[in-house]
């Protein structure tokens, strides 16, 4: 599928996103006047970010003129984007410093402007300041507790902290505001499973994490039954438990137990042969194959191999 | 059986012109103005301080950990729970927690609901003044006369709808008085409006007697609630939650589910 300027690019490889900031000139072209459109602005803000990843600050500064006044200087998601251009001209430490204190100022005469707030979070990230970034994020989330988004960027800053369970918890809220991610229940599985690597040999608390990265892993193929990450997991995760032969250690009352060495032996071979298919399928670029990250196909193709099963 | 006969009555051709134009003119111009009237007057939404964003956020968090406790382990759902109803039911999230438990707050003493009150005042007005000055306006100049006949056949009931202020009593139902006109016009220019402003002008009354009626507002805690309540029986609800979870037999179900 070819990009589009219609949705967010954060998320695109970069080729895709060198792409999408070659049309800068075309879109650039075509002048203010005439009626607007649906997706004329989502189509700015778009190719803003593009240009900016691809280091074309120009066309971004034009794009974010035009924003600015369609919308006004103190609309707060132009504010914010206005922020992230003058984050991405700085040249060095002091200009950063320089901008932070421009949304601590911002901050301080309007203490509810979400985008604004979540820039400096993000700005306190990228400078190696994690622990600011980290309280910042608890405080907004303190106000604003229904934002998945800033409970995932937690989940993830304390992941990177090796928090392994301030982690689980924050991405625990994230499944609370959308059930039904799966993407979301791989992502915990894999919390949980790194949890369990690092959480010592034996005992209680690992085949709690392990059971229940199962349990994680199995609920997003449930709910997306093509989910190569969650595959993975599953595939990770029954592996070990198959090595080690785990007995049953004695759990709290509460949590998730592991269900029969049984049943862990077909759900491995479950998410063998899925995986095996989709290796198989992609690398012939199939019809209805070819969604799936390059990147991670290798992992899959590399995880399967090392397991000795012939594709 | 004899036929019962047409009914003609000679009209002078220029009532049509005069009285059938004008009106629908009137109320098409009318209509337009109070569109742009109402934009002109609209006021931006009020701005929600910190303390009633998290007030109204947090009452949501406990809402969503309600609905959706099943996606997470019994422990941690516990945490949760013990941690929310001990905040709910202490007034922790409250904007102004000494006023807890103080009843009903007056709605009337409240600045911020005043301000929604006059936005909906402003609304009724706009609408009810044009229609008051327009009906007069053909009060005292049209009244009495019968300007169209319908090309087809009513029931008796219409009279007293279409021939408001001529009173005939054997007049046809299909001869239409000017008033009556003015009525078919304020519920028929709906499609008209649409057209000409697009479809969520702020002409036609309809929309605005449902929005009236049925716009629930977007503020979870309009006037006259008492959110130490709401936050009372949110906790009350949480603590009687009895937990399962999505993941119980998730991998019999996907065995069972799923092949390959």
């Amino acid at each position: 599928m070819a990009p589009s300027l219609l949705y967010n690019p954060a998320k695109l490889p970069p080729s895709a996103a060198l792409q999408l900031a070659q049309q800068a000139p075309i879109v650039l072209q075509q002048s203010l006047s005439g009626t607007e459109t649906v997706d004329q602005w989502a189509t700015y803000e778009n190719l803003l970010l593009s240009c900016l990843r691809t280091g074309d600050d120009e066309a971004a500064a034009k794009c974010m003129d035009r924003l600015e006044e369609r919308f006004g200087a103190d609309n707060e998601r132009v504010m914010a984007l206005r922020g992230l251009l003058s984050e991405a001209q700085a040249e060095n430490n002091g200009e950063l410093e320089a901008v932070l204190k421009q949304y601590d100022a911002i901050l301080e005469g309007n203490n509810t402007n979400i985008p604004i707030t979540k820039r400096r979070i993000a700005l306190l990230r990228s400078m190696g300041r994690v622990s600011d970034a980290a309280s910042a994020l608890v405080q907004f989330l303190d106000f604003s507790p229904t934002d998945a988004e800033a409970w995932s960027e937690l989940s993830d800053l304390y992941f990177s902290q090796g928090l392994y369970s301030q982690a689980i918890y924050a991405l625990e809220e994230v499944l609370l505001l959308s059930p039904n991610a799966w993407n979301i229940h791989a992502r915990l599985g894999e919390l949980q499973y790194m949890a369990a690597t690092t959480s010592g040999n034996g005992g209680g608390s690992q085949q709690k994490y392990l059971a229940e990265a199962l349990k994680r892993f199995a609920r997003s193929i449930e709910l997306c039954d093509d989910y190569l990450r969650g595959y993975y997991g599953l595939k990770l995760v029954t592996t070990r438990l198959l090595k080690e032969q785990a007995k049953q250690a004695k759990t709290d009352e509460g949590e998730f137990t592991l269900p029969e060495p049984r049943t862990i032996q077909r759900l491995d071979e479950l998410a063998t042969a899925k995986l095996s298919e989709i290796v198989r399928h992609s690398s012939l670029k199939d019809r209805g194959w070819r969604g799936y990250d390059e990147r991670e196909v290798a992992a899959a193709r590399e995880l399967l191999s090392q397991n000795g099963i012939e594709r | 059986m004899a036929q019962v006969p047409v009914q003609t009555i000679h009209r002078d051709p220029q009532l049509f012109y005069w009285i059938l134009f004008p009106i629908t003119i009137v109320m098409i111009l009318t209509g337009v103005l109070r569109h742009y009237a109402s934009v002109l007057m609209q006021s931006a939404p009020k701005k929600l301080d910190q303390k009633s964003i998290r007030e109204q956020r947090s009452l949501l968090h406990g809402i969503n950990v309600r609905s959706n406790f099943h996606t997470l382990s019994k422990k941690s759902f516990a945490t949760r729970r013990d941690a929310l109803v001990t905040a709910f039911e202490s007034g922790a999230y409250l904007k102004d927690p000494e006023r807890a438990g103080g009843g009903q707050p007056n709605p009337l003493s409240d600045p911020s609901s005043m301000e929604g009150m006059m936005g909906m005042m402003k609304n009724q007005m706009a609408m009810i003044i044009p229609n008051t000055l327009i009906m007069s306006w053909i009060n005292a100049f049209f009244s009495g006369y019968v300007i169209m006949k319908l090309p087809f056949p009513l029931t008796i009931k219409f009279k007293s709808m279409l021939q408001a202020g001529v009173m005939t009593k054997d007049m046809d139902p299909r001869w239409m008085s000017s008033i009556s006109w003015y009525f078919l016009c304020i519920f028929g220019l709906q499609s008209v409006f649409n057209f000409l402003l697009g479809s969520d002008n702020a002409a036609s009354q309809m929309a605005q007697q449902m929005g009236g009626m049925g716009g629930a507002p977007a503020q979870m805690f309009g006037p006259g609630v008492d959110p130490d309540k709401q936050f009372k029986a949110e906790a009350e609800n949480l603590a009687v939650i009895e937990h399962y979870s999505v993941l119980d037999n998730v991998e019999d179900r996907l065995l069972e589910g799923i092949s390959v």
